[in-house]
C-alpha cells in the first residue's frame, strides 16, 4: 500500500460519511444536536479523539496481540476522551455542561471502535490520521447541518441568535429527539439521490 | 493459545494502561485548579441567581451548619444560602437553598448532578424546583408520599425528585 493516500482524508467526508453512510455514532448525534453550539463542541472533541486514537492505535498496532486488541482500544479512546473532558471542564464549561454524559460516553462510541478496529488497526500512522481527520470532520458536518434545520426550525435561531424574530412559533417537536430522527432521515434521503446508493455497491 | 502469548498480552495492556494513567494524571493536574475556579465562578452565579439583591457574599454558619451569608447594598443581611449533597438516582446531587431571616425558602438552585438525560435531569428545570420558591415551613413531601405533601414530582423521575425535596426537607428541619 501507498504510504499516503488523500483518499483516506474526503472519504469519511462525503462517500462514507459515519452519520449518513456508516450510520455510526448516531446517540450522541440525536442528543447534542438541538443547538448549534453544543453540536460545535461535540464536533470538535470528535475530530480530537478520532485523531489521537487513530494515531495511537496505528503506531502500536504491531505490538498488540489480537487476542487483547479491544480492550487496548478502549483504554487508548478512554484516554483521550477524559483528556477532552477534563479540558472541556476547564475551558468551557458551558459545552461541557450541556454535553453531559454524552462526552464521557463517547468511549464506547462505535465509530471510535469501528475506526480503530476496521482501519487504524490496519493502516500507518498518516493514513490513520487522515482517517481519523476526514472521519471527524465527517461527522462535524453532519451533526452542524443537522443541528442547524434544528435550530432554526425549534427556536428560530442559529448560534442562539434570532434569525425569524420574535413572532415565530417554534416547531418545538424539532429540539426534541424525534426532531432529530426526521431531520437524519431526510437528509439520507437527499443523500442518496445523490448517487449515494450506487456507491454502496 | 500458547503461554507466551497469554504473557505478551498481559505485558501490552500493563503497559497501555500504566501509561494511559500516567498521562492522564498530567492532564488531570494542569486542568485541576482551572476547573476549580470555573466552578467557583458558576457557584457564585448561582448565590446571585438566589439571591438577585445579593451584593455581599461571606462565609458564615448557622446552627454549626456552614452556609453563605448574603447582605443587600446597605450591608443589611438578608438570608442565607445553604449547600446540601442528597443521594439521587444516578449519584449525587448538589443543591444549593436560600433562606431569608425568617426560614422562608428563596430559591432553591441545583448546583450539579448525574440524573438520566431528559427524566431526571428534568430536577433543574423551573416547573419542578421553582416549587420551593416561598414555601415557609411547608410540608415539603412529593404528592405520592404524603397526603399533605405540596411538591408536585417529575413522571418517571420520583427517586430524583424525592431526593431533591428530602435534601431541602432535612435542611429546613434542622434549621428550626
Amino acid at each position: 500500500m501507498k504510504k499516503f493516500e488523500l483518499n483516506n482524508l474526503t472519504r469519511g467526508i462525503w462517500k462514507e460519511n459515519p452519520i449518513f453512510y456508516l450510520m455510526l455514532g448516531l446517540c450522541p448525534l440525536l442528543a447534542v444536536s438541538a443547538s448549534l453550539k453544543d453540536a460545535l463542541g461535540m464536533g470538535g472533541a470528535f475530530i480530537f479523539v478520532l485523531l489521537g486514537s487513530n494515531v495511537t492505535i496505528a503506531l502500536i498496532r504491531k505490538v498488540v496481540p489480537a487476542h487483547v486488541r479491544i480492550p487496548v482500544f478502549i483504554v487508548v479512546i478512554a484516554t483521550f476522551v477524559t483528556i477532552i473532558d477534563y479540558s472541556l471542564a476547564a475551558f468551557s464549561p458551558q459545552v461541557h455542561k450541556n454535553l453531559g454524559v454524552y462526552l464521557p460516553l463517547m468511549v464506547v462510541n462505535c465509530i471510535l471502535l469501528g475506526r480503530a478496529e476496521a482501519f487504524a488497526s490496519k493502516n500507518n500512522v498518516i493514513n490513520s490520521a487522515l482517517d481519523g481527520i476526514g472521519m471527524g470532520l465527517g461527522f462535524t458536518l453532519a451533526i452542524l447541518v443537522i443541528a442547524s434545520i434544528r435550530e432554526f426550525l425549534g427556536q428560530g435561531t442559529l448560534f442562539g441568535i434570532s434569525v425569524l424574530g420574535k413572532n415565530y412559533l417554534p416547531f418545538l417537536i424539532m429540539i426534541m429527539p424525534p426532531g432529530a430522527f426526521f431531520v437524519i432521515g431526510f437528509l439520507i434521503a437527499i443523500k442518496n439521490s445523490f448517487g449515494g446508493k450506487k456507491n454502496a455497491e | 493459545m500458547k503461554k507466551k502469548d497469554i504473557i505478551k498480552g498481559i505485558i501490552v495492556l500493563l503497559s497501555v494502561t500504566l501509561l494511559s494513567g500516567y498521562l492522564l494524571a498530567q492532564v488531570y493536574s494542569l486542568t485541576k485548579p482551572k476547573i476549580e475556579q470555573q466552578k467557583k465562578i458558576e457557584e457564585e452565579r448561582l448565590n446571585r441567581d438566589i439571591f438577585e439583591e445579593g451584593v455581599k457574599f461571606s462565609e458564615d454558619n448557622l446552627k454549626e451548619i456552614p452556609c453563605t451569608a448574603v447582605y443587600d447594598i446597605n450591608g443589611n443581611l438578608i438570608g442565607r444560602i445553604f449547600t446540601s449533597q442528597v443521594r439521587g438516582y444516578g449519584g449525587n446531587i448538589t443543591i444549593k437553598v436560600g433562606f431569608d431571616n425568617e426560614l422562608k425558602i428563596v430559591d432553591v438552585k441545583i448546583l450539579e448532578h448525574t440524573e438520566t438525560p431528559g427524566l431526571g435531569s428534568k430536577i433543574t428545570d423551573s416547573n419542578f424546583i421553582g416549587q420551593f420558591k416561598n414555601k415557609q415551613g411547608a410540608d415539603l413531601y412529593l404528592k405520592t408520599d404524603s397526603p399533605t405533601g405540596q411538591v408536585d414530582g417529575i413522571t418517571g423521575a420520583t427517586i430524583s425528585s424525592r431526593a431533591v425535596t428530602e435534601g431541602i426537607r432535612k435542611l429546613q428541619e434542622q434549621l428550626q
